[in-house]
């Protein structure tokens, strides 16, 4: 009975210690200030060193901007939404942020996440040239003629090839200049069957190009085919209608596939798992000799077991068309109690003097800011500077923006479309006995998705 | 006679090596990938022997003033613990009481408690998180440690199974001697139902151990995040090559206390399993 007690009075000091630590360790959470203390606004960005050196502009910025604090807050990529949707629905959504997750731009727009700036720009009198901005690009954020998003970053659509394979195999680099008429996709073609080595021994195989144009809906667009009806660049990236089973998007496809299963100088996706492992790329195991690539790559290019040069993508179906550009916004999200702190501090994000330090504590994030591009040209060890500049002029003049920044619901879409692809990629299917089917789901899908 | 013994005792050799090497096969490879350099991380064909052994990896790992690693163990530490405990003692006492008292609605009640291992996290996740924010409970540990002082549904299942087991002559018994039902929680249940509890135990332990969404959800500052949190960091860029040599240092020393865990309770969780089971 004793005994008894004595346990019992054990267990109600314990629970009344833990509860006592707990309460401690719940201090120090919120404290709301007063009106007259700084505005805190909260950044809301990816996990890793490449997005969160942010951080470390922020003392130069606090200090020449005392009423406002910013805060970063961060997820793992994949839990980035997750995150950003339990926030949002808490009333404790963050200022800033971008579609550095799943979603796209449209899908945040058309959810109503975002704040119209156009009122905040216009009484500042915000000029795009006063950042070295060029006005195609902020048309990119533009919905009926309002801005929901101010670029910040600038990548485009490359070719790396492996100097090394090159050399080996005596064939000449392929150009760095857009303005080379005779660079096309069938010079590409002859070019990459003199690299590739088939044969049994897996270790000894390699292949010439791998195509990684865009995603999946982009590759026609590169061939000269359209797979949207042109209303979605303007109605928030809701398609009436689709083309992806027309006779034009069957041969840009076939075109593609072709690269794999009829030329035979693009992996099949089977060798591409083999030698990219848990890396993805199989251009970084030296086994690939151009890749037609997002131009973040360049930035782990001194990792690579090879050296590496840098080329114009070749032209295509439509000469207008070759490189696909990945300009990357911020936004101010709807329910940001600070929006013009908000807009401050994206505006401090685009000066030339942090765009050029962005790109060192990045690790090498292209700028959207012309007079910041120089220093970025330079960063890249071992690439000479004027063929990156090169590369990268070509690429903004002859680019389109990505889909997958415009179109609506685009990661359901796209995810429909790599699953139906597999077959296709494995060699299992043909283009032409795929495509109506994929098409069919398609409108199912869009026409359930943009009611 | 004797060969045919030979025989069969070899084969049975033969395919138990041949099973360890494939289950130790991955071991190896995260132990060989830790202790490599960049860029023969990255050679194709890989290589399984280290060119030359990385050791400064692991300083690499403890001294990374962006990963901090020693402050995510800690905070790992201190939330796996914790759950621990608030798990094994508030099932314990729940468990008890759904094998020990035969009142009316009991089984209703019990049902209805099984029922809520049915509903995955995504559906409870937004209401929880509003809840715990309206708390004030954000980048606290708190919503993490908290429910776990509530039971989860599972363990009590488990713990009640296993009280179910133990005969009423042992309550009984402790009636007559006048202990009362703490008395015979405490001097009887418990210490007949060590594997249970260290089922419990090891079970709760790895739960909190891996736990990604909730941390993410709950945690905001950096000093607060936990081990999960800050390995899928290393691979959240989708611009960079993962510093996967490291991540696999970051994966051998996450291993640890749960190996460790589990050679001090293997013995009885194995027999707690075992006994589960069967009745």
């Amino acid at each position: 009975m004793k005994n008894g007690r004595k346990l019992w009075f054990v267990m109600l000091a314990t629970s009344m210690l833990l509860t006592l630590f707990l309460s401690a360790c719940g201090k120090g959470g919120t404290s709301e200030g007063s009106s007259s203390d700084p505005v805190t606004i909260t950044y809301y960005t990816i996990d890793s060193p490449d997005r969160t050196f942010v951080e470390k502009l922020i003392p130069d910025f606090e200090s020449k901007h005392p009423n406002i604090k910013v805060k970063v807050d961060k997820a793992p990529y994949e839990q980035f939404d997750s995150k950003l949707q339990a926030n949002i629905a808490a009333k404790k959504s963050p200022d800033i942020t971008s579609h550095f997750g799943y979603g796209g731009f449209m899908e945040y727009y058309n959810k109503g996440l975002l704040t119209d700036l156009t009122d905040i720009m216009k009484a500042d009198n915000f000029k795009a040239s006063d950042y070295g901005i060029q006005d195609e690009l902020m048309n990119i954020y533009k919905v009926d003629g309002k801005t929901y998003g101010i670029p910040s970053n600038n990548y485009v659509t490359l070719m790396l090839y492996n100097k090394d394979m090159f050399d080996k195999a005596g064939v000449s680099y392929p150009p760095s200049d857009y303005e080379d008429k005779s660079w096309t996709f069938d010079k590409m073609i002859e070019m990459a069957k003199k690299l590739t080595v088939v044969s049994d021994d897996i270790t000894k195989t390699q292949y010439g190009v791998d195509f990684g144009w865009g995603e999946l809906d982009m590759r026609p667009a590169y061939f000269g085919a359209k797979v949207y009806s042109d209303d979605a660049w303007t109605n928030g990236g809701k398609p009436s209608e689709t083309y992806f089973g027309s006779p034009e998007a069957i041969a840009a496809y076939q075109k593609w596939i072709g690269l794999i299963w009829d030329q035979k100088v693009a992996p099949p996706p089977a060798f591409s798992k083999a030698v990219a492992g848990q890396f993805g790329d199989p251009f970084l195991s030296g086994k690939i000799g151009m890749s037609v690539v997002g131009s973040w790559s360049l930035a782990s290019q001194k990792d690579f077991n090879f050296k590496v040069g840098v080329a114009a993508v070749p032209i295509g179906g439509n000469p207008d068309v070759r490189s696909v550009l990945y300009v990357d916004p911020l936004f101010v999200l709807k329910d940001s109690k600070h929006p013009k702190e908000a807009y401050e501090f994206i505006k401090y994000m685009l000066t030339t003097e942090v765009q050029e330090k962005s790109i060192e504590l990045s690790g090498g994030t292209p700028p959207v800011n012309d007079n910041a591009k120089e220093k970025y040209y330079n960063s890249f060890e071992g690439v000479d500077p004027q063929v990156i500049k090169q590369v990268y002029e070509g690429a903004n003049k002859y680019g389109v923006e990505s889909y997958n920044h415009l179109i609506s619901n685009y990661s359901q879409l796209n995810e429909l479309l790599i699953n139906e692809f597999q077959s296709v990629q494995n060699g299992d299917q043909k283009v032409e006995a795929a495509l109506p089917g994929i098409q069919e789901k398609i409108t199912k899908l869009l026409e359930r998705l943009n009611k | 006679m004797m060969n045919r013994q030979l025989i069969s005792r070899g084969l049975a050799f033969l395919i138990l090596i041949v099973c360890t090497a494939a289950m130790i096969s991955p071991i190896f490879f995260m132990i060989s990938t830790s202790l490599k350099t960049k860029s023969e991380m990255l050679l194709f064909p890989p290589t399984w022997i280290p060119q030359s052994f990385q050791w400064d990896n692991f300083k690499e790992l403890f001294t990374n003033e962006e990963i901090k690693f020693g402050v995510l163990y800690q905070n790992s530490i201190i939330i796996a613990v914790l759950t621990v405990i608030g798990t094994v003692f508030s099932s314990a006492v729940v468990a008890y009481g759904f094998s020990r008292y035969r009142g009316k609605g009991r089984n209703l009640l019990f049902m209805l408690m099984i029922s809520t291992m049915m509903l995955p996290y995504p559906a409870i996740m937004i209401p929880q998180f509003l809840l715990f924010s309206d708390m004030n409970w954000m980048d606290t540990f708190l919503p993490l440690i908290v429910p776990a002082f509530f039971g989860s549904a599972y363990q009590i299942f488990l713990l009640r199974q296993f009280f179910n087991t133990l005969p009423n002559e042992l309550y009984d018994s402790g009636k007559i001697d006048g202990a009362s039902e703490l008395r015979m929680f405490s001097s009887i249940a418990l210490p007949l139902s060590g594997p249970a509890l260290a089922t419990v135990a090891i079970f709760s332990f790895v739960w909190s151990w891996n736990d990604l969404l909730g941390p993410v959800l709950y945690l905001n500052s950096q000093e607060k995040f936990t081990l999960p949190i800050g390995m899928a960091a290393m691979i959240s860029s989708k611009f960079r090559i993962a510093p996967w040599n490291l991540l696999m240092c970051a994966a051998i020393m996450a291993v640890i206390p749960v190996v460790a865990l589990f050679a001090v309770a293997q013995k009885r969780f194995t027999e707690g399993i075992v006994l589960t089971g069967i009745k």
